[in-house]
């Protein structure tokens, strides 16, 4: 007992001392351990924790995109008190309650990647579904020469990151009315299930010209489907995965959103760490849309531990652009 | 059915709950010391609340779990019928601007399922695993339909303090539970239900000898479970703010592991309601721990189905299986 | 014995088969007269395709259930071993060392399994629902959400390629089919394991080696994952940590459709072929229709219940 006591007073005689060292604590929560999208964010969150001198801690759910989970993460978090969290929510209107009790436990937040529907946020850092679908689908309606006949694929119905991209892809096609929409069916963000719908679409429609799918792995699963069955179609995804720029560099994708998974996760990370450090931080970063193709894919296309965050003021100077 | 039949009734089945403390007690203990030990807040009050908190959702499908489990059954369509009625709870109570309206529809919708797993098992001897397959696809479908385009958030205030209010300092949740298992615990040893669950399980031929009513014995098994997912559904609901059609998939499959865990048989009427709830105190406190711990994810999933295994493992060294 | 093997070969299994066939072809005259590409060349070979991916997971399955018992561990199963044959693809470029090691990998979790099962006496649910949970942990940390991508033509005919017109997979599907059903009917281990499943005490007393046989089929069930897992890699040409998620109740649905009883003893690998190919069938007519994904677990769910429904009820009628 008399040991804990002291135990207890040596600490409290050396925390302030702890904190003049600046490590603060993060806690990124992301969706999921299966996405390689979260994976890059993850990644290029602790690439801005070790370069600002924080740490940061990990908290997904075990079972992927669980609600409940999240949720009980989030109470677990209120115990261990990081200095700061950045947050993806696995469901943008569910968590919000999740949220308020972070705000209520007086942790900052930064809201990262969906844009969650509620809740007090020192910042979102994130890229816009919508923008990053009109652009990626305006790449492909005019590779086109906008005209011809495309489908949607899309990803999960009630997805709010699916809707937007959808809603994207359908704006795109406004601005090229001679081009022929010919379905619009979801493939929920998988591989195998994009692949075995374009199977099947194809059978009904003998002419597809374009398929915008709002994802990367639907994209391959397409492609997949197309070269099984010897046709050939421009394809277009988002996300910018590695895998992606594969297929773009041997010709098979026509191009990528770039959905800047590594930036995402430098910056929100980035920014909660100033956020504690007093800095200024702004309310939005929204990283403008780009499309990845064959024509600017080289600075994509490096391994990503060789990646390195890039300076604050840079990212906010680009991101007012926008 | 007269007293002296009811004796005999009694007198042959197997005796109820297990002789010595069950596996699950150990595990438990152990967990609790050693997680005391080394996971940084683990043993706090505030942190017990929590974990018991969490555990309450769970406990509410894992109490009739163990008495469906005793009748050598199982209800594998609880996760999907508790997503289904948080969202006929937001779409009653949201279209009718009533909460009460949207509490009893939830209620009927989950009766409704457990009477339909109750019909299908105990009329047309469906094997338990297969009708309950099918109302989990059943349920899991309408959820999604209706969830469409329907506003399912929002729910209110009203209904959030039955997650987070508290009563002299003890939140609403642990009230619910404890009621909970009171109440299984009096219908299980001390009604005629009760015997006719442990018949069910152990001799079906007593039953009947008996007099009692198999088939309607059977329905109300499920139907009190569908009771009980409705209120479940009432307390997710108030944590989530609203209704979500895939917010608690794969639940029921927690909750067979922990009335498993807790030393419930498959087969021979063989239950332990304190069991269980320790099997659910036991899954609950090791996620917590590791998370407090930060244990990466991944190893945090394989750590769930080594538990489960070797608490089972434990049982049949100890003898306690057949 | 010879009674067990009369009791087997009854008609009634042949007629629920029989019945079994018209239903899927009722529903394909359905959908043939409302879309008219449902009868095309081309779809009804990718339809094919589709349901033999779903059929190499489910027949491993048929068994086990034949015998009693229950695996849910397969889809998890197909990830790890997926994973592990990519990696020791991408290492060694030998497509030849990745299909080993995926097929080792998925016999040694169906040991698991039936160890599990038989020595320590673990319920099958939670023993496969065990090692699901660490077959997932397991991949997800091998993995570190990292996509595996881009496999060597020679490895990826497995599952894209075409011989003599028709999709590999397909012949595979009718390989094991074939070798799956002479195995069951006509070896007395095949035989054993519809009697374990039938009566386990009365199979024992009869000298079959009960255990043994159970080990066997979950080995058996994790082999057949590893087979799904190399075929699954070569169509989809790239492995990732979820992989065959949603394979493991597509598996469950195509067995129970297909008339085996979970009961044991009663069922065939046909059976399984059939069930396979009516999942297929409605997701391919939900798409040529352009009918909303959220109907499909209702629809699934509930021919599930009406299958396993209409058995029950015949075998009420016939007194069983």
């Amino acid at each position: 007992m008399k040991l804990k006591i002291l135990a207890g007073i040596a600490a409290l005689i050396l925390a302030p001392a702890a904190i003049a060292q600046s490590g603060e604590r993060i806690a990124v929560f992301t969706k999921n351990q299966t996405n390689p999208f979260f994976q890059v964010l993850r990644m290029g969150a602790d690439s801005a924790a070790k370069q600002m001198g924080a740490t940061t801690t990990h908290l997904i759910p075990t079972k992927p995109d669980s609600i409940p989970e999240q949720m009980s993460l989030i109470d677990d978090v209120v115990i261990k008190k990081p200095s700061a969290i950045v947050f993806t929510p696995v469901d943008v209107k569910a968590m919000v309650p999740g949220i308020q009790k972070l705000n209520a436990a007086g942790i900052p937040v930064v809201n990262v990647n969906d844009r969650a529907e509620g809740g007090k946020f020192v910042a979102f850092v994130g890229s816009s579904d919508h923008a990053l679908g009109v652009a990626t689908g305006r790449y492909l309606l005019q590779a086109l020469g906008g005209k011809g006949s495309v489908i949607i694929i899309e990803g999960v119905k009630g997805s709010g990151a699916s809707a937007e991209r959808v809603r994207g892809f359908q704006d795109a096609l406004k601005e090229f009315p001679q081009v022929k929409l010919l379905a619009s069916q979801p493939g929920n963000f998988q591989r195998l299930q994009a692949l075995q719908v374009m199977e099947n679409l194809m059978q009904t429609h003998a002419q597809i010209d374009g398929v915008l799918a709002a994802n990367d792995s639907m994209a391959s699963g397409v492609i997949e489907a197309l070269e099984g069955a010897n046709r050939k179609s421009q394809v277009i995804g988002i996300n910018g995965t590695k895998e992606a720029i594969d297929a773009i560099k041997a010709g098979k994708l026509l191009a990528t959103g770039d959905y800047n998974g590594y930036l995402q996760g430098c910056v929100s990370t980035m920014a909660a760490i100033r956020e504690l450090r007093k800095l200024p931080v702004p309310k939005e970063v929204i990283f403008p849309p780009t499309v990845v193709h064959k024509g600017n894919y080289q600075p994509l296309d490096v391994p990503l531990e060789s990646r390195s965050c890039p300076k604050w003021e840079d990212v906010v100077k680009e991101a007012a652009k926008s | 059915m007269s007293k002296a039949n009811r004796v005999a009734l009694t007198a042959s089945l197997p005796r109820r709950g297990l002789p010595q403390l069950p596996g699950v007690a150990w595990l438990l203990l152990a967990l609790l010391l050693g997680l005391s030990a080394v996971a940084p807040g683990f043993a706090s009050a505030a942190n017990a609340l929590n974990v018991a908190q969490q555990a309450t959702l769970l406990l509410l499908l894992a109490l009739p779990m163990t008495l469906i489990v005793m009748t050598e059954g199982l209800d594998l369509s609880m996760g999907a019928s508790l997503s289904l009625c948080t969202v006929v709870l937001a779409v009653v109570s949201l279209g009718s601007g009533s909460l009460a309206l949207g509490i009893a529809a939830a209620l009927l919708a989950a009766v409704l399922i457990g009477l339909l797993n109750g019909v299908l098992i105990a009329w047309l001897e469906l094997p338990p695993f297969v009708a309950t397959l099918g109302t989990l696809g059943v349920a899991q479908g309408l959820a999604l339909v209706l969830a469409e385009g329907r506003s399912t958030s929002g729910v209110g205030d009203g209904l959030a303090t039955l997650w987070n209010g508290a009563v002299m300092g003890l939140p609403v949740p642990l009230l619910f539970a404890a009621a909970a298992w009171g109440l299984f615990h009096v219908l299980l040893h001390h009604t005629r239900f009760g015997v006719a669950v442990i018949a069910l399980g152990g001799n079906r031929e007593a039953l009947k000898l008996a007099g009692m009513n198999e088939r309607g014995s059977l329905i109300a098994v499920y139907a009190l479970g569908g009771l009980f997912v409705g209120l479940a559904a009432l307390l997710l609901g108030a944590r989530l703010g609203g209704g979500h059609p895939t917010a608690a998939i794969g639940m029921e499959f927690d909750a067979i592991a922990a009335v498993a865990v807790g030393g419930t048989l498959f087969e021979r009427g063989k239950g332990s309601l304190g069991g269980t709830v320790l099997g659910v105190l036991a899954v609950g406190v090791m996620r917590n721990g590791l998370n407090l711990l930060s244990m990466p994810s991944s190893l945090q999933v394989a750590a769930v189905g080594a538990v489960v295994i070797v608490a089972l493992v434990v049982d049949a060294l100890r003898g306690q299986q057949h | 014995m010879n009674t067990l093997v009369q009791k087997i070969h009854l008609a009634p299994e042949q007629r629920s088969l029989l019945l079994r066939v018209i239903v899927l072809l009722l529903i394909g005259a359905g959908l043939a007269l409302v879309s008219s590409a449902f009868l095309g060349a081309n779809n009804l070979l990718n339809l094919l395709r589709q349901a033999s991916l779903v059929f190499l997971l489910a027949s491993g399955l048929t068994l086990v259930i034949l015998c009693g018992g229950l695996d849910l561990s397969i889809g998890a199963n197909v990830a790890l071993s997926a994973c592990l044959a990519a990696t020791v693809m991408k290492a060694t470029g030998s497509p030849l060392a990745g299909c080993a090691v995926g097929l080792a990998s998925g016999l040694l979790v169906g040991a698991v399994n039936g160890l599990l099962v038989t020595r320590v006496r673990v319920p099958p649910f939670i023993a496969t629902y065990g090692t699901l949970w660490i077959l997932h942990g397991l991949t997800y940390w091998f993995m570190a959400g990292d996509t595996i991508h881009g496999f060597p033509p020679a490895f990826r005919f497995l599952g894209s390629g075409y011989w003599l017109g028709v999709p590999v997979p397909v012949f595979l599907m009718f390989g094991v089919l074939a070798l799956g059903t002479l195995f069951l009917q006509y070896t007395t281990m095949g035989q054993e394991i519809y009697a374990t499943g039938s009566n386990t005490e009365a199979a024992a007393l009869s000298g079959v080696p009960v255990l043994n046989r159970r080990l066997l089929v979950y080995m058996l069930s994790g082999g057949m994952a590893g087979l799904a897992s190399l075929v699954f890699l070569a169509r989809l040409n790239s492995a990732e940590g979820d992989m065959g998620e949603a394979l493991t109740l597509q598996a469950v649905g195509a067995v129970l459709i297909g008339g085996t009883s979970l009961f044991g003893g009663t069922g065939t690998l046909a059976g399984t072929l059939v069930g396979a190919l009516v999942l297929t069938v409605v997701l391919n007519g939900m798409n040529l229709l352009a009918i909303s994904a959220n109907w499909q677990p209702l629809i699934t769910g509930v021919i599930v219940i009406v299958s396993v429904a209409a058995d029950a009820l015949s075998r009420r009628r016939s007194g069983d």
